[in-house]
């Protein structure tokens, strides 16, 4: 025979009852009754109904509503002792008023559960590829949804491949079908975005995209995920796992992709710019060009005028040196009237020769009556000075 | 200008050149040559925007549904 302590006999049933999958899981409903709250903010209360009672505790509780006593609730939670007590007790994770639907229970438990863990964090998410190839798109292989996806892309932005990965959207076998098309996705090496798709439905028709199966395997995708799951009125968990949300898979659709229109008008600005831009640089150059032209001729003219004057420099120079200047102070030019030859020596004349003789005003004809070599009374026969 | 770019390469490259041509301080040369290198990546854009033809692969090809999507 064993005799244990009171704290084995204890660990023993906790162990026990942690080791229950039903008791770690538990929805449990009742009304409420003797609710405190401690000091550190956590709720102690206690659950009955007609025949039995649960002792209940809430630690760090969020609540969208205002628990009192008397509320019929349905709590979520794991059920277990207390050893220090040895109270058997609910810890509740989740409270919701009792009339609300069980599956939007689960979907808010899921909900507060991811987004502690940090699957919805902002910064988490991951922008799109502007300009994507490959598309990985997880939806069913029949119907209209990758129908009209493909319709859009193909009209939009054609340049892309979509990798169908085919798979059962609702009913059993969704969730894993979900799951296992994810990862063929994941798989691949250059799968740029994922689109994750399913046309409008009821909650439960939908129900396969509010999965934590599916929730996680949308975090572990390694490319971005647009969710475009029933409705714009209808929001699942994939929607907040997902990098983006688009409101229908045909939104999906649209924010995949870039418009061949737009792009094709980006393109045109951007070729017109290009085309103001080379004009500006023309322009430029061709002012710049005339401006060192003009500055040239400027330059030229300057030139011009300073060589002006120094040619009438030597004009005036020049005219110093003129014969007419000499034949003024009284000489005379005197040249053979038959060859023009300008008579400087004796020997140049016989006697008979005609002579033109020209003086500083004009000039008449002459011939030689004698001639004799040598200068002598010639300074004598000059003519004087008339004062 | 290379026949084999992208139109995502050729459409970034586009874009660099116009934002070098709006910076200024090129030679005359260099502007008209970025102009032209310009001018044939916009034409290449809108080539492969014109002869794409979208491309649709499944995985799984053996795939074959529950008939039981009547709402899709």
């Amino acid at each position: 025979m064993n005799i244990y302590s009171v704290a084995e006999a204890t660990r023993y049933l906790r162990e026990l009852l942690e080791a229950d999958s039903l008791l770690a899981d538990i929805w449990v409903s009742g009304e409420v009754s003797n609710l405190t709250e401690s000091a550190a903010g956590h709720l102690y209360f206690t659950l009955k109904d007609e025949t039995s009672q649960l002792r209940c505790v809430f630690f760090r509780p969020k609540l969208a509503i205002t628990l009192e006593n008397g509320a019929a609730v349905i709590t979520h939670g794991r059920i277990s002792i207390y050893e220090v007590s040895g109270a058997l007790q609910l810890y509740v994770d989740l409270v919701q008023l009792e009339g609300v639907g069980i599956l939007h229970l689960e979907f808010e438990r899921l909900k507060v559960k991811l987004e502690e863990e940090g699957l919805f964090e902002p910064a988490r998410k991951r922008s799109l590829p502007l300009f994507p190839k490959r598309i990985g798109v997880v939806t069913s292989p029949t119907g209209a949804v990758f129908y009209d996806i493909a319709s859009i892309i193909g009209r939009r932005y054609p340049l892309v491949e979509l990798v169908l990965s085919p798979s059962l959207v609702q009913g059993d076998g969704a969730v894993d079908g979900i799951v296992q098309a994810l990862q063929a996705l994941n798989d691949m090496e250059d799968i740029d975005m994922v689109i994750l798709a399913r046309g409008g439905g009821s909650l439960e028709d939908l129900w396969a995209f509010n999965e934590e199966k599916v929730a996680r395997a949308i975090y572990a995708s390694k490319a971005p995920v647009i969710s475009g799951v029933g409705h714009d009125t209808d929001f699942t968990i994939a929607d907040f796992v997902a990098d983006v949300r688009a409101p229908t898979p045909s939104a999906a659709a649209e924010l995949a992709v870039p418009d061949c229109a737009e792009l094709e008008a980006h393109i045109q600005s951007l070729t017109k710019t290009l085309r103001i831009d080379v004009t500006r640089y023309l322009d430029r150059y061709r002012q710049r060009t005339d401006e060192l032209t003009r500055a040239a001729s400027v330059y030229l003219g300057n030139s011009l005028t300073i060589s002006r004057e120094k040619l009438r420099g030597r004009e005036l120079e020049l005219a110093s040196l003129s014969p007419l200047a000499t034949l003024s102070r009284g000489y005379a030019l005197v040249q053979q009237s038959t060859t023009g030859e300008v008579v400087s020596h004796i020997d140049q004349v016989q006697r008979g020769d005609a002579i033109d003789i020209k003086v500083s005003d004009g000039q008449f004809k002459g011939r030689v009556t004698g001639s004799k070599k040598g200068l002598q009374g010639w300074m004598n026969s000059f003519p004087s000075k008339k004062h | 200008m290379d026949e084999q770019l992208s139109f995502e390469e050729a459409l970034n490259r586009l874009e660099k050149i116009v934002h070098a041509l709006q910076g200024g301080g090129l030679t005359l040369e260099e502007a008209i040559a970025l102009f032209e290198d310009g001018m044939s990546l916009a034409k290449i854009c809108n080539e492969r925007l014109n002869a794409a033809e979208l491309k649709i692969t499944q995985l799984q090809a053996d795939f074959e549904p529950e008939p039981e999507h009547k709402d899709e």
